[in-house]
């Protein structure tokens, strides 16, 4: 085995067998999982007893048929005086009243309540009078039932056509909200990933630096022998974990619950385009690369393993940007803040894909933004290469920059 | 030949860490490096180890440039200890040895040996990081000479070791000589480098002060340390001529003389005849001579 791979081994070996490896996959599963079944965890941990609604009508109309009762809402529609019923509500034997008179041949509705309604609630109906409202003023036109309902189901078809042939096609909104959930989550993947093997990659170079074991190493081995060994050896651990995550979760999808979040899956990556998937496997690689170059570079830096975190602190805030823009982008994903980090090497890798999935884009963007990263990568491998040769024997105080200075002093 | 440093000259910005270092060291031979902290030892070491590049001069192995052999027969083992704290001691052997170019099988033997030879085996299994201080330090040691390399390397050996462990390394060197591996060591502990080194090098701020061998250096200042045991009183003996400097001890004195010619007068007058329980006439000490050569001040 030549001497790289003897590297290369020993830290993968070494790391994929430790407990906080395996015990982050664990709670990789476990973060997804609750997510994907938070619905039927909340039913059965949190079971709520439904909103008791008193509905009076006051009206002539038959409104008590639109509000049909449910799992969160049971409504009533009671008989007695209205000073009766808010006595019941506050005894606390309804949650809200809601009263409902004629003003002006439009419909007027208050909601009693005792105890406030939850923000939830309070949408849900407020949204259930509204159309009752609706409903009610279209009878007022004395429209037969059919062109009643057929005026509010009414809905307009809306298609997209792109006429910039350089544009991809139009995406459907189906697509945009898919697009927007995978970016989430492959913004949400680069971001863990790249801060974990970052973290992983600093430390195994400072605490080689930091207890000598460095100096024998590199008197058998070229320093850039051992950086690449460094970069490929936790690259792989990077995939592994990747992989045994998508193994672990794809199984407990497929076999708990019959399989139906399998179907949600399925479902959604149907709905993605084979290019948004392409491109967000490559920008989960490269930006894993990327600052794991970083990564190594701030860990020779540094003379114990203590200082790595301090060393590490300006790439886990470009990392910690980069979310917060993908974050910013979920609602409106076309913002000129997302196109520009967009092309940011160092946040691309988590902006990038929103945009491919839930905006209209040119196929030029992201293969501009792919060749910025892959020239960065390129780039920064170089220098960093170059630097780790001089950096990873010297030994100095202070932050950051006057460790490169010291690096700088000490090597020309 | 084995080991040639022609005028190497190793400077930064703004100063000098070694100046003009010459020195060879024969195939089998023990050769101590010594100074102070900040001499220029590691300095020198990493630049034979390729770790860092001379600013002036050569180093040659066998007539080739240094740069140029395979750094496989090449062993080291650094003045700071360090060795992977997760990794067991066994395993920690094989890694070092099959990274030095050793085939696995090829190492089976050797890992048994030095293992028992330095009372490691209870701590075969156990990670390197539940070891004492002692016993990393014998690890790494085992796992700098692993791969049996033609040239080794040891920065500070002995430092932190006790002296039963201290034995076992002197005697691991000493086997290791006969074997034919050539040696480079520093140590700040004076009587090991007297005891193992053939040739030696005294280093003082990057300068060379000395370079050949031990008796050459004694020879230098001749043997003017003379140790008596009498009842005579220390100003008769300052009286004497050739007498420098007298130390007074538990029961004995211990005088420096300008020339070991003074020595026959003085035991004349010492013994006038009789009986004398100690009169001893030897070279000084390579301590005494350090302290001399770099100043009086600590090692």
């Amino acid at each position: 085995m030549s001497k790289f791979w003897l590297l290369v081994k020993q830290l993968y070996t070494q790391k994929v067998k430790a407990k906080s490896f395996i015990f982050s996959i664990l709670l990789y599963v476990v973060v997804i999982s609750a997510v994907m079944f938070w619905s039927d965890i909340k039913e059965a941990l949190f079971k709520d007893e439904p909103l008791q609604v008193a509905l009076v009508n006051e009206t002539d109309a038959d409104i008590e048929s639109l509000f049909k009762s449910d799992n969160d809402v049971e409504f009533t529609f009671p008989t007695e005086e209205i000073a009766a019923i808010e006595k019941q509500v506050v005894d606390g034997d309804y949650d809200a009243a809601i009263f409902i008179k004629d003003q002006e041949k439009s419909l007027a509705a208050e909601i009693a309540t005792y105890e406030p309604l939850t923000f939830n609630d309070q949408l849900s109906l407020s949204s259930q009078l509204q159309y009752a409202g609706k409903l009610y003023e279209v009878q007022q036109l004395n429209l037969s039932a059919e062109q009643a309902e057929k005026i509010l189901q009414s809905e307009t078809v809306i298609s997209m056509k792109n006429l910039n042939e350089q544009s991809s096609t139009g995406k459907s909104e189906d697509e945009k909200a898919a697009g927007i959930g995978a970016s989430f989550l492959v913004g949400f993947l680069i971001y863990s990933f790249v801060m974990t093997f970052l973290s992983m990659i600093t430390t195994d170079v400072a605490s080689e630096k930091g207890s000598r074991v460095l100096e024998v190493l590199l008197a058998s081995v070229k320093p850039s022998t051992h950086f690449l060994a460094k970069l490929t050896g936790t690259f792989l651990l990077a995939l592994t974990q990747i992989g045994t995550l998508l193994l672990v979760q794809g199984l407990l999808f497929m076999f708990i619950d019959n399989g139906s979040k399998w179907d949600v899956v399925l479902d959604t990556i149907n709905e993605l385009s084979v290019g948004f998937i392409g491109y967000a496997v490559v920008f989960l690689l490269l930006t894993i690369v990327l600052y794991l170059i970083i990564g190594a570079l701030l860990g020779s830096l540094v003379s114990k393993v203590e200082e790595s975190s301090q060393a590490m602190m300006p790439a886990m805030m470009l990392g910690i940007i980069g979310f917060y823009v993908l974050l910013s982008g979920m609602y409106s994903p076309d913002t000129l803040l997302i196109k520009i980090f967009s092309f940011i090497p160092f946040t691309s890798g988590m902006v990038m894909p929103l945009r491919i999935g839930a905006t209209d884009i040119s196929s030029f963007a992201p293969m501009l933004s792919l060749l910025i990263l892959i020239g960065t990568v390129v780039l920064l491998f170089l220098i960093s290469l170059s630097f780790y040769k001089r950096s990873v024997l010297t030994y100095s105080s202070g932050g950051i920059i006057q460790k490169i200075k010291t690096v700088l002093k000490v090597t020309t | 030949m084995t080991l040639s440093i022609n005028q190497v000259t190793k400077r930064y910005q703004d100063f000098v860490a070694v100046d003009n270092l010459s020195f060879t060291i024969e195939k089998g031979e023990i050769f101590g490096l010594i100074g102070q902290n900040g001499a220029g030892k590691t300095t020198t070491f990493r630049m034979i180890l390729d770790l860092q590049e001379t600013t002036e001069g050569t180093i040659m192995w066998n007539e080739k440039h240094i740069n140029s052999i395979n750094r496989d027969i090449l062993g080291y083992l650094p003045e700071e200890r360090g060795i992977f704290p997760a990794m067991t001691v066994e395993s920690q052997l094989y890694f070092f040895g099959e990274l030095r170019g050793k085939l696995r099988k090829d190492l089976h033997k050797e890992v048994d040996y030095w293992i028992e030879r330095f009372e490691l085996e209870d701590k075969r299994k156990a990670k390197a990081e539940t070891l004492s201080k002692g016993n990393q330090q014998k690890v790494q040691l085992i796992a700098s000479f692993i791969h049996q390399p033609e040239f080794l390397i040891l920065d500070e050996p002995f430092s932190g070791l006790d002296p039963v462990n201290k034995d076992l390394l002197k005697n691991a060197i000493l086997e290791l000589k006969e074997k034919g591996t050539t040696i480079l060591f520093s140590s700040h502990q004076m009587d090991n480098v007297e005891e193992l080194c053939d040739h030696l090098c005294l280093l003082k701020r990057g300068v060379s002060l000395f370079t050949g061998s031990l008796l050459d250096l004694k020879k230098q200042y001749g043997k003017t340390k003379l140790t008596i045991r009498t009842d005579i009183s220390k100003e008769k003996l300052e009286k004497l001529d050739g007498v420098k400097d007298i130390q007074v001890g538990k029961d004995q004195y211990t005088l420096t003389l300008e020339d070991e010619t003074y020595a026959q007068s003085i035991f004349d007058f010492v013994s006038d005849g009789k009986y004398i329980e100690k009169f001893s006439l030897d070279y000084l000490t390579l301590d005494e001579i350090f302290k001399d050569k770099v100043g009086g001040t600590n090692v």
